[in-house]
């Protein structure tokens, strides 16, 4: 293998992928796929299923659960008399698929002459895709027909040609026909951007060549990853963790994983955890292999993506648990539980090298949901924001302040943009003071916003992380948990499970306040620099009595007035609390 | 009559470009930076180069003092005042981290969570007033700020850029209670919603405002003591000019001073030289900035990222960088691939042949190691020349890792480099439907006439102009810049509901504003032009296109125009979909008439000159090469490749397949023989 060639192969197909993630976020209608990046595209072996490439500017979420699909896919198709050109594939079944029903999946072949050179598939988040609840998160969900229409693995193009007819099926069937339509007509059009690429990469290189940088490319990334897996110290880390409720039984619910080193090889398995929910918190198996990759991935930033990633990590996913479910399963929550997993990987593996891993981040993504008629256009709305919150403490670093989630890249949406275009007005958005976890190094804080309905609407909430706080590692403290409470008929109320609420009616004046956590603490607090602590404070990122108990500094309040309260660390004083027995 | 003096203030160098009166030639030359007071090395530049104030007609000057500030932390003491319950909008920005892998890495706003305070005051959407300014409060907290050590302020309201009257107000209430203040509201900087964008903007201009308003008062006072009293126009980042009196006022505007006036030389260069589409590349020891030109107009962008979570918005010159230079390391990952770059061996410890510590081979020993870069270069500024042997050593031990010899591994890693720096010009012209065939490649900074030659071949663009003076087009580029302002307002509001009336009325009002700005300027103009161009999406888009329009145009005309430039770039149009007017744009430039000739016309030549000497060079297998003085070449000289071109600040490489000619105003251009 020509070294030259294989190293400029894998810049020519990483771009031509990054190319398809560009196309479709600037030509895609919904602000959730142009805004907020909610999509991925992918290159894929034509044989074995496994990635060649994925886009750099798609969501972390996406990035096993391509490769799974397409491997999935691999099979039905070959039972249905396999690829031919012009044929496009569509699904959103996340039992084969993943993730949930709004992640709508198209994959087209690409033959060179006569012969399957490459798969290349293209996801994207749909606004909305029917169901009980606009947008699809429904909090209440008990199977997945309440979630949103079903798309089975179906030809949206044979030979060329579009099955009109699907697409009118898919229309009448969504709230935001006109956005689906557009979207959908995107993601079609970035398969031409794939061809065009790769056609020329192999007028360049020829098949033959081509065929065997991508075998190559491979047999690479797995000794990549290998070499990253044999840096752990051998040994098996096991970590638990809790979500408060499934969304319809208020029971917590375990989630437990064992990570076992050996070598250069990785077993990770999930025994121990609840069995699938009567609720909507549950996730496919691929979903579940692809937060374990996001998980390693920001613990090893450079490890590539593609399929040889994959080889040397062995899992154990025991059937019909909330991390492998199965028709009819609801699967709409399925971040909350994500984001939980996330956090076991972390957890799990700071037992092992805490010099390398996040403390807990705020692992909700708790998502809402307000919808209704605008008073000016007469037409139909759905928002969508999703928690921002704080990320855990490093070795390095305290934590950052408003973050996103670690399987995104989403943004908020601009409230002066949300406030045009929809029917509602922000009534406050800042930083949650005291939520990060106290450490050596501080969780970053979380963040608190209330919204308030300017006509009437209704607003869905799905989120999780109230009664189990974000944990710190190394001896860090855990954050503040998350606290939703809705302002309705003149009083303030907490719904039955906390941070889960279906399809509530606010009135015009009404409102949602929205509180994240924040991110957990690494290392002892009482041995963080009383300096910072007094930065912190007269910064409002730690209140006095946090100061006091948690870092265990003694400070008095030297100014206020107009103008922020400022504070003084007595150091002498700090280090004689400091060093007193802790009572 | 006295001539024109473009100076460009580098982070490095301070280089200077003075375009001849006639009598007295061009001069060019460099002089090191003075980062404690860059007046400082301008003044050497002037005295370096022999002039007297008698002979500039006027002085163009790029300078980096924005950038350095806000990369350094540099700036003024900035207090923040915002409506109650958004004090926090600056620091939490959109919901975002600093790299997609990873979960490291900490934001610190230019205005700390202490200096940021709240006043009651609310606007919806359409500018009406829900909640009155607070005006007692306002006057409590400025006369608590005012015995403080705070140098300026910034009021950003929500929905300001619907109706500012509580931002103006804010700011007549502060000024009343010290006149000192520097005070900037959100509404003057950025009439656009997206309040933590208009909020950074306004922040950006807030804090760099003290300081650059005394750099400008400062520099004006220095050459006034030298003897100068002309004109003295500031490079700004959208590729005009602005009036050194206005400078303060235009802080936010220059943060990209440098690259947007060699984006500008580059434009005009290639322009004369009869090529109306370009792709700049500006290739120096740790980065790649490229650049693209349509129809002689460089392409803008609307928003720049200027750190994690620091975001401008306003028009700059679209120059894209990424970490391929000269210094770029060349290794090999943990999959045993090879990789060149983002990592830099940087000015120190450099490459190992510049001997002052590198020890991993980096571009620029891979282009010594094929013969491409004289080993008795002066660049180092060492008397024992380049480290030959060094580089040798250092690329044959990767190359022992990758099974390859030196020359193939030195190969490799131009392959390697190209593959990345093509890649990105590929993002910017093939993939936005643009015809590379149709474009020219101008190749400046240290590196960038030894790459093009490669770069035009794998992308297929269709020559590569390397100007006479390469190392400080920045410095010319000045001395070619148009006096611009530009102007923004949000509508947000389908084009079917809008009245042509209203539309008229906008753009009227924005073409005076910048014809005001241009009086109040004083500055030598001319001739005064607007263009006009509109922001549109479907509705429910988030990205919009802009779009060239003229004043008088109907909504249904503007309508047409959004659908035909949006089939060009995306291969359809969402007909049935409302079209929204997002934002209208005016751009008032006062053009000057003295712009000097790029490069002095030269006489033809009467036949190729003699090579200065030979040298063996590895295009794939070693050939003896024919080394040429740049000085050597003049108007209408051609030769075939292989050749070397060298000159004090580059070395231009011809591929054995390609010819060279000089053209009448001494540009070398390189293109594919057939």
């Amino acid at each position: 293998m020509n070294p030259v060639t294989l190293a400029v192969v894998r810049g020519s197909l990483e771009q031509i992928a990054d190319e398809m993630d560009l196309h479709l976020i600037h030509a895609a209608l919904s602000p959730i796929i142009s805004e907020t990046n909610d999509c991925a595209h992918g290159i894929f072996h034509p044989t074995t299923g496994e990635t060649i490439a994925q886009g750099r500017y798609g969501l972390p979420v996406f990035l096993a659960y391509m490769q799974f699909t397409v491997q999935n896919l691999l099979k039905i198709v070959a039972e249905q008399g396999g690829f031919r050109p012009g044929d496009v594939w569509i699904l959103n079944e996340p039992y084969i698929g993943g993730s949930h029903l709004q992640d709508v999946q198209i994959v087209a072949p690409h033959f060179v002459g006569d012969r399957l050179f490459a798969i290349m598939a293209s996801t994207g988040h749909w606004m909305d895709i029917g169901g009980n609840v606009p947008g699809g998160w429904a909090p209440r969900a008990r199977e997945i027909h309440q979630e949103g229409i079903i798309i089975p693995l179906v030809k949206l193009y044979e030979g060329g040609r579009l099955n009109a007819a699907l697409v009118r099926m898919f229309t009448a069937n969504v709230r935001l026909p006109e956005q689906i339509a557009g979207d959908l007509a995107a993601m079609s059009n970035v398969f031409t951007v794939g061809r065009r690429g790769l056609d020329a990469l192999v007028a360049r290189y020829g098949v033959a060549t081509l065929n065997d940088c991508l075998d190559e490319m491979i047999v690479r990334s797995e000794r990549q990853m290998r070499s990253h897996i044999s840096e752990i110290p051998d040994g098996s880390y096991r970590f638990t963790d809790w979500l408060d409720n499934d969304g319809i039984v208020d029971e917590k619910v375990p989630i437990s994983v064992t990570v076992t080193v050996a070598g250069e090889e990785m077993a990770i398995d999930f025994t121990g955890t609840a069995a699938a929910t009567r609720g909507p918190l549950n996730m496919s198996r691929n979903t579940t292999l692809s937060a374990c990759y996001v998980a390693l991935k920001h613990i090893f930033p450079d490890v590539p993506v593609n399929g040889g990633t994959f080889r040397p990590v062995r899992f154990t996913v025991p059937d019909r648990t909330l991390l492998s479910a199965e028709y009819p399963t609801a699967v709409g929550g399925y971040l909350e539980v994500l984001g939980q997993v996330i956090n076991l990987l972390f957890g799990a593996l700071a037992q092992a090298i805490p010099d390398r891993v996040p403390a807990a981040f705020f692992g909700t993504t708790g998502v809402t949901t307000m919808s209704g008629v605008h008073p000016r256009t007469g037409k139909y709305f759905v928002a969508v924001f999703p928690y921002p919150g704080g990320y855990g403490a490093t070795r390095a670093t305290d934590g950052l302040v408003h973050a996103t989630s670690p399987q995104s890249m989403a943004n908020f949406m601009s409230i002066e943009m949300s406030e045009h275009r929809f029917a509602l007005r922000f009534a406050h958005f800042r930083l949650r003071e005291d939520s990060g976890g106290a450490g050596l190094h501080r969780g970053g804080c979380g963040t608190e916003y209330a919204i308030e309905a300017t006509a009437e609407c209704i607003v869905s909430v799905l989120g999780d992380r109230v009664d189990h706080a974000p944990f710190g590692i190394a001896g860090g403290g855990p954050a503040r948990p998350s606290r939703v409470v809705f302002h309705t008929g003149g009083r303030d109320w907490v719904p039955e499970l906390r941070s889960k609420q279906e399809k509530q009616v606010l009135r015009a004046g009404e409102s949602i306040g929205l509180a994240s956590p924040g991110g957990g603490g690494f290392g002892d607090p009482r041995l963080r620099p009383p300096g910072d602590v007094e930065r912190d404070l007269n910064l409002g990122y730690v209140g006095p009595d946090t100061a006091a108990t948690e870092y265990g500094v003694v400070v008095e309040q030297v100014s206020a007035g107009r103008l922020h309260p400022r504070y003084r660390v007595d150091e002498a004083a700090t280090r004689a609390r400091r060093a007193a027995p802790r009572g | 009559m006295p001539g024109l003096v473009g100076i460009d203030v580098g982070g490095t160098f301070t280089d200077l470009f003075y375009a001849g009166d006639g009598v007295r030639p061009p001069v060019v030359l460099k002089v090191p930076s003075t980062p404690h007071d860059p007046s400082d090395g301008l003044l050497a530049s002037l005295r370096e180069a022999g002039l007297d104030p008698g002979d500039i007609a006027m002085l163009l000057h790029g300078t980096t003092i924005a950038t350095n500030a806000l990369i350094e932390r540099r700036g003024a003491r900035t207090a923040l005042v915002t409506t109650a319950g958004f004090r926090d909008v600056l620091e939490l920005g959109r919901r975002d981290r600093p790299h997609m892998y990873g979960l490291t890495g900490v934001h610190v706003p230019l205005v700390p969570r202490d200096l940021r305070y709240e006043v009651r005051e609310r606007m919806d959407y359409t500018g009406a007033v829900l909640v009155e300014l607070d005006e007692a409060a306002l006057h409590d907290l400025a006369t608590a700020l005012r015995d403080g050590d705070v140098e300026s302020v910034v009021v950003s309201f929500l929905h300001a850029y619907a109706n500012p009257a509580h931002e103006m107000r804010a700011k007549a209430i502060l000024a009343a209670a010290n006149p000192a203040w520097e005070i900037v509201a959100s509404s003057e900087v950025l009439r656009e919603y997206y309040e933590f964008e208009r909020t950074s903007t306004a922040v950006v201009q807030g804090y760099l405002q003290p300081l650059v308003s005394r750099y400008a008062r400062s520099l004006g006072r220095r050459l006034g003591e030298w003897g100068f009293a002309r004109d003295v126009l500031i490079m700004q980042s959208n590729g005009g000019v602005a009036p050194l009196s206005r400078l303060g006022a235009r802080a936010a505007h220059i943060v990209r001073s440098g690259p947007a006036a060699g984006v500008t030389a580059a434009a005009r260069i290639a322009a004369e030289a009869g090529f109306s589409h370009v792709i700049t590349a500006d290739m120096g020891g740790t980065s790649f900035d490229v650049a693209v030109v349509i129809a002689g107009q460089p392409k803008v962008a609307d928003l720049t990222n200027l750190d994690f979570r620091m975001p401008l918005r306003l028009p700059m010159i679209d120059v894209h960088t990424i970490g391929a230079g000269g210094g770029s390391i060349a290794g090999v990952d943990r999959g045993g691939i090879l990789q060149v770059g983002p990592r830099s061996a940087g000015a120190v410890p450099g490459p190992v042949a510049y001997r002052r510590g590198g020890s991993d081979p980096t571009v620029t020993d891979a282009n010594l190691v094929l013969g491409r870069i004289n080993p008795r270069s002066p660049m180092t500024g060492s008397d024992a020349g380049l480290d030959l042997e060094g580089a040798q050593h250092a690329v044959a031990e990767l190359g022992a890792r990758l099974g390859l010899g030196p020359e193939a591994t030195a190969e490799a890693i131009l392959a390697v480099v190209n593959q990345r720096m093509a890649g990105r010009i590929r993002l910017l012209s093939v993939e936005r439907g643009l015809d590379p065939q149709a474009f020219v490649l101008v190749a400046f900074g240290g590196a960038g006439p030894m790459h093009g030659a490669a770069l035009i071949r794998e992308v297929g663009v269709r020559a590569m102009l390397v100007p006479r003076f390469p190392g400080v087009l920045c410095a010319m580029g000045c001395a070619m810049a148009d006096i611009r302002f530009d102007f923004s307002q949000t509508v947000e509001k389908p084009l079917a509901e809008l009245a042509a009336e209203t539309l008229a009325a906008i753009l009227a009002a924005q073409r005076r504003e910048g014809e005001a700005e241009l009086r109040r300027s004083e500055a030598p103009a001319a001739r005064i032009a607007a263009t006009h161009s509109a922001d549109m999406a479907y509705a429910g888009q988030i990205h919009a296109l802009r779009v060239p329009v003229e004043a008088g145009w109907t909504p249904a005309r503007m309508t047409a125009a959004f659908n035909e430039t949006y089939c060009a770039e995306f291969g359809n149009t969402l007909e049935g979909i409302p079209v929204v007017l997002v934002n209208l744009r005016t751009t008032v430039t006062g053009q000057r008439d003295a712009a000097p000739p790029a490069a002095p016309a030269a006489t033809a030549a009467s036949g190729p000159p003699a090579p200065a000497a030979h040298r063996r060079v590895h295009f794939g297998t070693w050939h003896r090469t024919p080394i040429y003085r740049r000085s050597d070449l003049a108007a209408g000289v051609a030769l075939h490749g292989p050749a070397i071109i060298e000159q004090a600040d580059t070395t231009t490489v011809i591929e054995p397949d390609m010819v060279l000619r000089v053209d009448r105003h001494d540009n070398l251009i390189v293109e594919l023989g057939r």
